[in-house]
C-alpha cells in the first residue's frame, strides 16, 4: 500500500508536469484548431531561457533558500517565461498566421520546421561550433556551457534535493513544486477565462471565430494571447522539469511535447480542465505501469511505450477524451 | 405533432414506397431540430419540402443519407433499414446535392462525375497497379457513362473545365451529374435553385423532370414556392422541426398555416438556429 | 529592380547599355582563359594560362550566352523573323549575366576560402568578376522584352524524342561531373553553374517544350531515364565513393516516395514513416543469415522482402484503423508516437527488458551480401570492361525496388483510387456523401505506403550491413518529410529532385553538417509560406495551395485541356 501510495505522488507530480504542457496545445487547439507541434520546444526554451537567466545573474550558488526562493526561482521563471512567449509568439507570427486559410497539412509541416529548427537553434547557441566555418567570428557565448549534451540546470535552495517524507512515502521538493506551480497555475486559468475579458473574447473564439470577429473581437490579439499563455506555462514546466531531473537538454520538448499531448488527448483537447485532467492521469497511469505490470514489460524502459498505448487507446474508444472536447462539431 | 402520409394526395405517377421515414426526430443538445416527422416517397414522384429558415429541413436531409444519426424514428429505403453510413445509403440508392455546392473543385467536371461513380465500379489496387483488364474496362465504361451525363445535365463540352471554373448554375448542374452518377433511385436535392435567375430556375425545372422521366423519384428542398408547386406532385410543409401540412401543391399553398408560418406570425418567427440554412448563403459560399 | 530604373531611361541607354554588356560578355569569356587562383589546391586547379580548367569552361558556357543574347538582336527584328519573339532577348541576357556573376562570385569566395585569403585570386577571377558586374549592370538597363515563345512551337516527334534523349544525356552527364567532385568550393561552384543554367532555360521555355514532349512520349521519357539511371555506374569506373553516396540517395528517394503517397496524394501527414523503414530493415536482419539474427529462419531474399513488407504494412493496419477514424491531426501525432515506440521497443527487445529479438541498442551486425540468382551483390563485377562495385550493384537493386514504386505510386494515382483520394483531399465529408469509402481509401494508402517502406528497408538491411534502433529516429522522419515538402508534394519527379538535393548537400558540404537540421527546419517552414508545392509543382495540388488563385486555375485548366489527359485512361501506363 507504501508503494502505491508512493508510486501515486510519484505519478501526480509527474503528471502534473504534462498538464502544464499540456494546456498550451489545448488551449490553441481549442481557438485555431491547430497542433502546435512546436509547444515541446517552446516547453524546451522556458527552461534555457531561466537557465540563461541564472547565468547572466553570474550563476549564482549557495544562496540561503529564503533569497534562493524569493528572488533566485522568481527570477529565473520569468526569464524562462519571457524566453517562451517571445518564441512562442514570433512562431505565430512568422510560421502560423501567414497559413492561416491554407490546407490543414500546411501549417502542420511547418510547425515540424519550427520545432526542428528550435531545437537546433539551441543546440547551436549554447554549442561550442562558430556559426561561420573556419573563421575567427564564433557566436558561442564564452563561458557557457556546451548544449550538444545534457546542460546541468542550477541548483535552488529550498528546493533541490530536499525531501519530505510523510508516512513512509518520501516526497522531493521539486514534485512539490510543481504540483504547487500546477495548482496556482490552474486557478489563474480558471480566473483569466473566465473572469477577463481577453479570457472570454478567447471562448467567443473557440466557439465561432467568424462572429467573434463580427463582435468587434480581435482574433488575431486572441491567437497570440492563446499562444503565450501556453508558453509561459510551458516555461514554469520546464524550470520545474530542471529543478526535479537536475539537467535539460535541447532534445527534452520532444518527448515531453508528445507525453503532453497525449495528456491533451485524454483529456479532451480544447477542453482546459481537460488537459490538467488527462496530465494528471497519464502521469498515474505511467507510474503505475512501472510498477504494477509485472514481468520485463512493467521496467521502466517500457513507460514511454505504454503512455503511448494509452493515446492509442483513448483514440479508439473515447475520441473525444475523458471529459470530453469542447470543440464544435463544424460539420 | 405528427403527421400521417397515408391522409394526404399521393403524386399521380406514385409506385411502390421508396423511402419511409418513420416518427424521426433529431435531438442536438436541448435543441430538437427534427420533431416526430414521418414522410414517405414513391418510385416516379417528385417531392417537395418547404419550411421557413431552420425549420430543420437540411437536418432532415441529413438524418435521410447518413449524415446524422437520428436520436429516435426510423427510416427505411426500400424495405431495408436505413444503413449507418452516408457511403453505404449511396450504395443502397439514394445521392443528394448540398444546398451550399460541395463539388470537389480542383478536379475538372469530368472526375467529379467519375468520383460520383465510385460505389458503382470494383477496380481495387491490385487492378490499378497492375493496369489489369478490370481497369481499363472500368475506366473506359466510366468516362463514356461520366460524359453521357455531362451531356444530360446539359454541361456538353464542360467535361475539361476544373468545376471551380464553372458557371454558377453550371456547378449546380454539375452536382446534378455527380449524383446521378452513382446511380440512384431517390435523387435528394437540397435547394438546386439557391442564388439562381429565373431563367436557370426554369432549366433546372426541365432537368429536374427530365430526371423523374428516367424513374427516378427526388426529393427537393427548396424557398422558392412558384418552383416547388410547379414542380412536385406532393409538399411537406416543414414548421420548426414538424410536419405542419402535407398534402398536393394546391392543399398547402392554401392552408392559413403555410402562410402564417411564410408571412411571420409571431410565434413562427424564423430563428437562425441552423447555421447554413439561411437564404443565400449557398451563394457566398459558392 | 525593375521599378528602379525608368523606362524612358532604358530606351535612351539601350545601345550604350547594349555596348557595355557584350564588353562585360567579352571580359567573361577571356576569363575563362586566365588563371583565377594563385595555388592548385582550390578548385579544380585554375592557375594555368589558356587552359581552362572544366568548371573555366562552364562559365564561358555562361559567358557564350550572355554574349549571344546580347549580340544577335542586333542583327535586327526583319532579318530574325519569326525567331525574334522565340526568346526573351534581353530579360534572358540578364538572367544570365546575373546566373555567371553568381557563379564568378562563388567561385572567387571558394578560392578566397580554400588559399586562405584574397590575395589568392588571380588576375582572371577579377576579371570574370568585373566583367559580370558590367553585363549585370548593363543588362538592368536594357527595356524588358515580351514573353518567350518557344514551347508554342510545334515539333516533331523526332524533335522530341532528340530533345528528351538530349535532357537526359545532360542529366546523365551533370550527375557524373557533379557527384566526381570531391571540392566542396567545386561543387558549389558547379551547383552555381547548374541553377543558373536551369533558371535561364527555364526563362528560354525550354521545360515547358520539355513537359510537353514528355507528356507526348511517355513511354520513351520513361525509358529513357531508367536507362540513363541504370548506366550511371558505367560512368564511375568502379569508384565505390560516388556509387556509396549515389545508392544512399536512391534509397532516400525511395522511401520519400512512399511517404509521398500517403502525404502527396491523400494529404495525411505521416510522422513515424522511419519506423516502417526500420519495420522492415529489422525484419530482414532477424530473418538474414547473419550469426546474431534472432529467428532461425531463414527465407531467401524474395520471401523476405515480402515478409518485410507485410509486417511493416501490418503495423500501418495497427497504427492507422484506429486513428484515421479521427480527425487527420491525430495521425500527425499518433505517427509520431508510433515512431517513438518503435525505437523504444526496438532498443527493448535485447533479452533484458523483454524477450531477445534485435540485442536491443546493438542492433544486429553482419548482415550478409544479397545473393539473388547467383548474382553475388557483395562482390565486384566486370561489365563491358568497367568495374561494377558492391555499391553499385546495391544501387541497380535499389533501382528496381524505385521502379516499382515509381509504378505503384503513378498507377494508383490515375485510376479510381487516385481520384477518391483527391476527393478526401478536397472535401472529405462530400467524398463520403458520393459513396466513396474514404476511410478505406486512407488505410489502403496508410498501409501501402507502410508496406513500400518496408520493402525498401529490407534492402536496406543488406545495404548497411548492421541494423541498429538509432538509425530509425524522428529527426529521419522529418528529414524524409522534408524532401517530400521540397521536391513537390504528389509528384515524382519533384521527390526524386527534393530527395537528391536533401542527400547530396550534406554528402558534399561537410562544414555545413552541423546547420544542417536547423536549415531544413528552416526549410520547411519558407516553403510552406511562399512555395508549398514544392520545386516540381502538381498542378491539383498547386491550386490546392493557392486557393484564391483564378489566375493559376485558368492557367491548369488551359493545360489540362491542351494535354487533355484524363479523358484517356491509358496514359501513363508502365507495362509490367
Amino acid at each position: 500500500m507504501e508503494l502505491f501510495f508512493q508510486q501515486l505522488i510519484n505519478g501526480l507530480s509527474l503528471g502534473a508536469l504534462y498538464a502544464l504542457i499540456a494546456v498550451g496545445y489545448t488551449v490553441v487547439y481549442g481557438i485555431v484548431q491547430l497542433i502546435n507541434f512546436a509547444h515541446g520546444e517552446i516547453f524546451m526554451i522556458g527552461a534555457f531561457g531561466a537557465f540563461a537567466t541564472w547565468t547572466v545573474m553570474g550563476r549564482p550558488a549557495d544562496w540561503p533558500a529564503t533569497t534562493a526562493l524569493l528572488v533566485l526561482l522568481p527570477l529565473m521563471m520569468i526569464g524562462g517565461m519571457v524566453a517562451a512567449i517571445a518564441v512562442a509568439v514570433a512562431t505565430e507570427r512568422f510560421a502560423y498566421r501567414p497559413l492561416r486559410g491554407a490546407p490543414r497539412l500546411a501549417p502542420l509541416i511547418s510547425a515540424i520546421g519550427v520545432s526542428v529548427f528550435l531545437q537546433e537553434l539551441i543546440r547551436l547557441f549554447f554549442g561550442t561550433n562558430p556559426f561561420i566555418p573556419s573563421s575567427s567570428w564564433p557566436v558561442r557565448i564564452p563561458g557557457w556551457p556546451d548544449a550538444k549534451s545534457a546542460v546541468p540546470f542550477p541548483s535552488v535552495t529550498g528546493i533541490s534535493g530536499e525531501i519530505i517524507s510523510i508516512g513512509g512515502v518520501t516526497i522531493q521538493m521539486p514534485a512539490v513544486f510543481t504540483l504547487g506551480a500546477l495548482a496556482i497555475c490552474t486557478v489563474f486559468l480558471w480566473y483569466f477565462v473566465n473572469r477577463t475579458k481577453t479570457g472570454r473574447a478567447m471562448v467567443a473564439t473557440s466557439q465561432d471565430p467568424d462572429t467573434a470577429r463580427l463582435m468587434g473581437i480581435n482574433v488575431d490579439r486572441v491567437i497570440v494571447s492563446a499562444f503565450a499563455v501556453g508558453a509561459a506555462l510551458a516555461a514554469i514546466a520546464g524550470v520545474a522539469h530542471g529543478l526535479r531531473y537536475g539537467n535539460i537538454d535541447f532534445r527534452m520538448g520532444f518527448l515531453a511535447g508528445l507525453k503532453a499531448f497525449t495528456a491533451a488527448v485524454l483529456g479532451g483537447i480544447g477542453n482546459i480542465n481537460g488537459a490538467v485532467v488527462g496530465g494528471l492521469v497519464l502521469g498515474v497511469a505511467e507510474a503505475m505501469a512501472t510498477t504494477f505490470i509485472p514481468g520485463q514489460f512493467g521496467s521502466s524502459a517500457w513507460k514511454d511505450v505504454w503512455a503511448f498505448v494509452l493515446l492509442i487507446m483513448v483514440l479508439v474508444f473515447r475520441p473525444q477524451g475523458l471529459l470530453g472536447a469542447k470543440v464544435v462539431d463544424r460539420a | 405533432m405528427s403527421s400521417n402520409p397515408d391522409e394526404s394526395g399521393v403524386g399521380v405517377n406514385a409506385g411502390e414506397v421508396l423511402l419511409d421515414a418513420h416518427n424521426v426526430t433529431m435531438q442536438f443538445g436541448g435543441l430538437r431540430a427534427v420533431n416526430d416527422v414521418s414522410l414517405r416517397v414513391h418510385t416516379g414522384e417528385i417531392v417537395g419540402l418547404i419550411g421557413p429558415n431552420g425549420a430543420g429541413k437540411t437536418t432532415f436531409f441529413n438524418c435521410l443519407t447518413g449524415l446524422y444519426k437520428p436520436t429516435a424514428g426510423s427510416v427505411e429505403f426500400l424495405g431495408e433499414p436505413l444503413p449507418p453510413k452516408p457511403r453505404l445509403v449511396v450504395r443502397a440508392g439514394m445521392a443528394r446535392t448540398f444546398q451550399n455546392i460541395r463539388l470537389f473543385h480542383n478536379m475538372t467536371a469530368i472526375e467529379n462525375v467519375m468520383v460520383g461513380m465510385y460505389s458503382r465500379t470494383q477496380t481495387n489496387a491490385i487492378d490499378a497497379i497492375f493496369r489489369l483488364p478490370r481497369h481499363r474496362r472500368e475506366e473506359l465504361a466510366s468516362t463514356k457513362r461520366a460524359k453521357e451525363l455531362l451531356d444530360f445535365v446539359g454541361l456538353t463540352g464542360s467535361g475539361d473545365s476544373l468545376s471551380r471554373n464553372l458557371p454558377y448554375g453550371d456547378q449546380r448542374r454539375l452536382e446534378i451529374a455527380r449524383a446521378l452518377a452513382t446511380d440512384p433511385k431517390l435523387l435528394l436535392l437540397d435547394e438546386p435553385t439557391a442564388g439562381m435567375n429565373p431563367q436557370e430556375t426554369r432549366q433546372a425545372e426541365e432537368l429536374i423532370f427530365k430526371i423523374r422521366d428516367l424513374g427516378l423519384a427526388i426529393l427537393v428542398i427548396e424557398h422558392d414556392m412558384r418552383f416547388i408547386f410547379n414542380l412536385c406532385d406532393r409538399v411537406a410543409c416543414l414548421v420548426r422541426g414538424e410536419v405542419l401540412v402535407e398534402g398536393t401543391g394546391k392543399v398547402v399553398q392554401n392552408d392559413p398555416r403555410v402562410i402564417e408560418a411564410y408571412i411571420g406570425a409571431p410565434a413562427t418567427e424564423p430563428d437562425w438556429q441552423q447555421p447554413g440554412d439561411r437564404p443565400g448563403e449557398g451563394v457566398a459560399d459558392a | 529592380m525593375r521599378a528602379i530604373i525608368p523606362d524612358a531611361l532604358k530606351l535612351q541607354l539601350r545601345y550604350p547599355a547594349r555596348a557595355v554588356g557584350i564588353l562585360g560578355a567579352l571580359a567573361m569569356a577571356a576569363a575563362v582563359f586566365m588563371p583565377w587562383a594563385y595555388g592548385p589546391g582550390a578548385l579544380d586547379n585554375m592557375t594555368l594560362w589558356a587552359s581552362p580548367s572544366p568548371l573555366q569552361l562552364f562559365f564561358g558556357v555562361l559567358a557564350l550566352l550572355v554574349l549571344a543574347l546580347l549580340a544577335i538582336p542586333l542583327v535586327g527584328k526583319p532579318k530574325l523573323g519569326r525567331w525574334a519573339h522565340i526568346l526573351a532577348w534581353n530579360t534572358s541576357a540578364k538572367t544570365s549575366a546575373i546566373s555567371a556573376l553568381a557563379m564568378a562570385g562563388v567561385a572567387a569566395i571558394a578560392i578566397a576560402i580554400e588559399l586562405g585569403g584574397v590575395v589568392n585570386l588571380d588576375p582572371g577571377a577579377w576579371v570574370a568578376l568585373v566583367g559580370g558586374v558590367l553585363a549585370v549592370t548593363a543588362t538592368l538597363f536594357l527595356p524588358d522584352s515580351p514573353p518567350p515563345s518557344l514551347e508554342r512551337v510545334k515539333s516533331a516527334k523526332w524533335l522530341q524524342i532528340t530533345g528528351i534523349a538530349l535532357g537526359m544525356a545532360a542529366v546523365l552527364f551533370g550527375a557524373a561531373y557533379g557527384l566526381g567532385l570531391s571540392d566542396a568550393g567545386a561543387f558549389l561552384t558547379f551547383a552555381a553553374f547548374l541553377v543558373g543554367l536551369v533558371l535561364i532555360l527555364r526563362q528560354f521555355g525550354v521545360f515547358d517544350w520539355l513537359s510537353i514532349a514528355a507528356a507526348n512520349n511517355r513511354q520513351v521519357l520513361v525509358l529513357s531515364a531508367f536507362t540513363v539511371a541504370f548506366a550511371f555506374p558505367f560512368t564511375q569506373d568502379g569508384s565505390d565513393a560516388t556509387m556509396s553516396v549515389a545508392a544512399q540517395v536512391l534509397i532516400f528517394a525511395a522511401t520519400a516516395l512512399g511517404l509521398n503517397i500517403v502525404v502527396g496524394l491523400v494529404g495525411l501527414l505521416d510522422l513515424g514513416y522511419i519506423a516502417f523503414l526500420g519495420a522492415g530493415a529489422f525484419t530482414a536482419a532477424v530473418l538474414s543469415e547473419s550469426a546474431f539474427a534472432t529467428i532461425d529462419f531463414h527465407p531467401p531474399f524474395v520471401i523476405t522482402v515480402l515478409i518485410s513488407g507485410a509486417v511493416a504494412s501490418l503495423l500501418g493496419l495497427v497504427i492507422g484503423a484506429p486513428t484515421l477514424r479521427v480527425s487527420g491531426d491525430y495521425l500527425a501525432i499518433v505517427t509520431l508516437a508510433f515512431g517513438e515506440i518503435f525505437r523504444i521497443t526496438m532498443n527493448n527487445l535485447d533479452g533484458n527488458d523483454g524477450p531477445n529479438l534485435t540485442h536491443g541498442s546493438n542492433g544486429i551486425p553482419g548482415i550478409p551480401d544479397l545473393s539473388l540468382l547467383g548474382f553475388d551483390f557483395g562482390q565486384p563485377h566486370v561489365i563491358l570492361g568497367i568495374d561494377i562495385g558492391r555499391f553499385a550493384n546495391y544501387y541497380w537493386l535499389m533501382l528496381l525496388v524505385m521502379g516499382l514504386i515509381i509504378v505503384v505510386f503513378t498507377n494508383l494515382n490515375h485510376s479510381r483510387i487516385g481520384r477518391g483520394w483527391v476527393a478526401i483531399r478536397e472535401d472529405e465529408l462530400a467524398a463520403e456523401a458520393m459513396g466513396v469509402n474514404t476511410f478505406a481509401l486512407k488505410l489502403l494508402a496508410f498501409s501501402g505506403g507502410a508496406f513500400l517502406a518496408g520493402v525498401a528497408g529490407a534492402v536496406k538491411a543488406h545495404y548497411d550491413v548492421s541494423v541498429t534502433p538509432d538509425q530509425y529516429v524522428f529527426l529521419e522522419s522529418a528529414f524524409l518529410l522534408a524532401a517530400v515538402v521540397l521536391g513537390g508534394m504528389g509528384t515524382v519527379a519533384g521527390v526524386l529532385i527534393g530527395a537528391t538535393i536533401l542527400k547530396l548537400l550534406p554528402e558534399k558540404l561537410r562544414f555545413f553538417s552541423d546547420y544542417r537540421l536547423l536549415l531544413f527546419g528552416l526549410l520547411m517552414v519558407v516553403m510552406m509560406r511562399f512555395r508549398p508545392e514544392g520545386i516540381v509543382a502538381d498542378e491539383r495540388r498547386q491550386l490546392e495551395f493557392h486557393d484564391d488563385s483564378e489566375e493559376l486555375a485558368d492557367e491548369v485548366e488551359e493545360e489540362l485541356i491542351a494535354h487533355h489527359a484524363h479523358l484517356n485512361p491509358d496514359r501513363e501506363v508502365f507495362e509490367l
